[in-house]
């Protein structure tokens, strides 16, 4: 094979993958994170950073554009794969391996697409920024941008579209990607618009809190504790659960015991009960994103405890389910902050589906 | 063992770069263990031999409207500014350059990190990236003054800005022992000058990337070595400035250089995984309010030390 073959195999043992979760794909998306890792595969911020394009589920008329065009955007080698339930993930990421390994193949795809440069993209047209006041009354350029369906750490299908003044957020309104269209198969989504969604099990349950944790940690740049959560998550939906209890409450103890993280989190966010109820978010999310961290992990532990503390709901306050987050409240609480803070706060709304309803 | 070091021809000016490139690669290979460690998997020592693999056989990409020229230059400059930095770095009794002003030119390089990070986020006409490049610049409006001033001390206590003789000056004691804040805050500024652990907002998750939202192939190669490549070289910088330069038993000058240099790069390296990343807008205070005072004081202190010494 020469050069490029050793090449191909070196690049591979290291290949980057962007992973689309449809909504209601969540064991979907977390079994193929889970398997790439194990190969050493890594996860992609971005299409430019990106090898294989993994698609979790099945997007539907909105999201599926969205996905063709950030599939433009994988510079090549590239592959893509569609993966419709958990136990198809390893098949698919052979699928993908095989692809980028094909270097032949990858070729033709290379010229294919060459003469097809990004300047004949169908958002080729750029507009001027207009300007407007910002929050001290001077005028500033206003930039309209669409944070998701697909960023890293982000609740799958939810659509801001934020008026940024430099890097603060304005005002947004918030939307779920194919709202109308039910759901794309999986096992929980937002089909009660404000009820709750039923994990399988209290492991889920507990497994679901640790994966939105790990997004918060990644989110703030805390790589080995990031790393820790999605360990425990994964422990966590294999079913070891000794192991996962203990790796969790060493994770809980630093997290808790980190001052930089208490100094950095503190007083973002702030969110009273009133204001929470106001909005339709669930009561334990009262405090900032530091409170907020914590009584996620809170959460997980208490769930992780055992079969019974759940099912009985327990007087600290984990339910069965857990609530829909309608997407009209993310907005609302993002408004006024910087795009790094309201990624945070996002983040620390331990969101598990998204209500349908859509912001008015 | 005392004397200044004398200037080599720039013949040798390959070996220099190959010894940066030799360290860079050790701290990518460290990391790559360290991040091995965490995920639990087996030993990834070899994660950036597949990077570079990865990088060498993608495809470069551009995007709608980019400023190409800019983005580019920003991209390679992180590297050149390195190469730029280790020119004045004693190895022991030799030196690339023996400039009258080795400080002030460190200093003046560390600035242009400013450009070339802040060009590679303008440059890609993305919104994502943009936002990258500006809070680099606030990190740089917190570090750059802190970091300024925590080089004004070695020179002071040496009454020479030749680097050569800063390192000669600490026959006796190390600079790091009598001014380990200014060491601190030149450590936080080299830190922040790669974009690294605690200063790598600019390059977050949460912005997709950032500055590096849009970069492929070997742009984005050249940007991940260019940071690798300015820890290397603040780390060797670091060693005639407050280790002490060449001094040290058994072994000759030149090994003790290379020895301290990698040991505080592998510090700097140990540093990334530990620590949550430090928000521009807060650091902004910490810089200003605690590292600039802290610095002065040490500079006053030195100087008033080698005045009444």
């Amino acid at each position: 094979m020469g050069v490029s073959g050793a090449l191909a195999r070196l690049a591979l043992r290291h290949a980057h993958l962007l992973v689309i979760e449809v909504p209601g794909n969540w064991l979907t998306r977390v079994t193929v994170e889970r398997l790439a890792a194990v190969r050493g595969w890594r996860l992609a911020v971005s299409p430019a950073d990106a090898d294989i394009l993994a698609v979790c589920g099945s997007p539907g008329p909105e999201l599926a554009p969205v996905v063709a065009r950030l599939w433009e955007q994988l510079p090549g080698p590239r592959a893509r794969i569609d993966v419709t339930r958990p136990d198809l993930a390893a098949a698919a990421l052979d699928q993908a391996e095989a692809a980028l390994r094909d270097t032949p193949r990858q070729r033709r795809d290379s010229i294919a697409r060459d003469g097809r440069g990004p300047d004949d993209a169908p958002d080729g047209d750029t507009a001027l920024a207009h300007g407007s006041e910002d929050r001290d009354g001077l005028e500033m350029d206003v930039l309209h941008v669409r944070l998701g369906p697909v960023l890293p750490d982000w609740p799958a299908g939810l659509v801001l579209r934020a008026h940024l003044h430099g890097d603060l957020i304005a005002e947004a309104q918030a939307a779920v990607v194919d709202a109308g269209h039910g759901p794309a198969g999986g096992v929980q989504v937002g089909g009660e618009p404000s009820g709750e969604v039923r994990p399988a099990d209290a492991a889920e349950l507990a497994a679901q809190r640790c994966d939105n944790a790990a997004r918060l940690l990644a989110l703030v740049g805390w790589r080995d504790m990031t790393q820790q959560a999605r360990v425990v998550r994964d422990r966590l939906l294999a079913g070891e659960r000794s192991a996962a209890i203990t790796e969790l409450a060493r994770l809980r103890r630093r997290v808790r015991r980190s001052w930089l993280l208490h100094w950095s989190l503190r007083r973002v966010g702030p969110l009273p009960p009133d204001e929470l109820a106001r909005l339709g978010l669930a009561p334990e999310l009262t405090g900032d994103v530091w409170d907020r961290l914590n009584g996620m992990l809170d959460r997980a532990a208490l769930a992780a405890g055992g079969p019974a503390a759940v099912a009985v709901g327990t007087p600290v306050g984990v339910a069965a389910g857990v609530p829909v987050t309608p997407p009209a409240a993310v907005a609302s609480v993002v408004s006024g902050w910087d795009l790094a803070t309201a990624r945070l706060i996002v983040a620390s709304l331990d969101i598990a589906a998204l209500g349908v309803v859509t912001d008015g | 063992m005392a004397e200044t070091p004398v200037a080599v021809s720039g013949g040798w000016a390959p070996l220099a770069a190959g010894l940066l490139g030799t360290l860079a690669v050790a701290a990518a290979l460290f990391d790559g263990a360290l991040a091995g460690r965490a995920a639990g998997a087996r030993s990834r020592m070899g994660r950036p031999v597949g990077e570079v693999a990865r990088l060498l056989r993608q495809r470069r990409r551009t995007t709608v409207a980019a400023d190409r020229l800019l983005w580019r230059i920003g991209g390679a400059g992180l590297l050149g500014m390195a190469l730029m930095i280790v020119t004045v770095v004693p190895l022991g009794r030799w030196t690339l350059f023996d400039l009258a002003v080795g400080v002030v030119w460190v200093n003046a390089l560390d600035v242009l990190a400013w450009a070339f990070v802040w060009l590679t986020g303008w440059g890609a006409n993305s919104a994502y990236a943009m936002v990258g490049g500006y809070r680099f610049l606030a990190h740089g409006l917190a570090y750059e003054l802190p970091l300024m001033f925590a080089l004004v001390a070695p020179a002071v206590a040496a009454s020479s800005l030749r680097v050569g003789e800063v390192a000669a000056a600490q026959q006796g004691l190390w600079f790091v022992v009598w001014m380990p804040v200014a060491f601190v805050v030149y450590c936080l500024g080299v830190v922040a000058m790669a974009v690294w652990g605690p200063f790598s907002p600019a390059v977050g998750r949460d912005v997709a990337g950032g500055v590096t939202a849009e970069l492929s192939g070997v742009d984005r190669l050249l940007f991940l070595a260019g940071r690798y490549a300015l820890l290397a070289a603040g780390a060797a910088f670091a060693v005639p400035m407050f280790l002490g330069g060449g001094s040290g038993p058994l072994l000759p000058a030149w090994a003790w250089v290379l020895v301290k240099a990698t040991a505080l790069l592998a510090g700097l390296v140990w540093l990334r995984r530990r620590m949550p990343a430090l928000r521009p807008d807060l650091f902004m205070e910490v810089g200003w309010l605690v590292l600039l005072p802290a610095v002065l004081l040490q500079d006053l202190l030195v100087a008033v030390i080698v005045i009444g010494g």
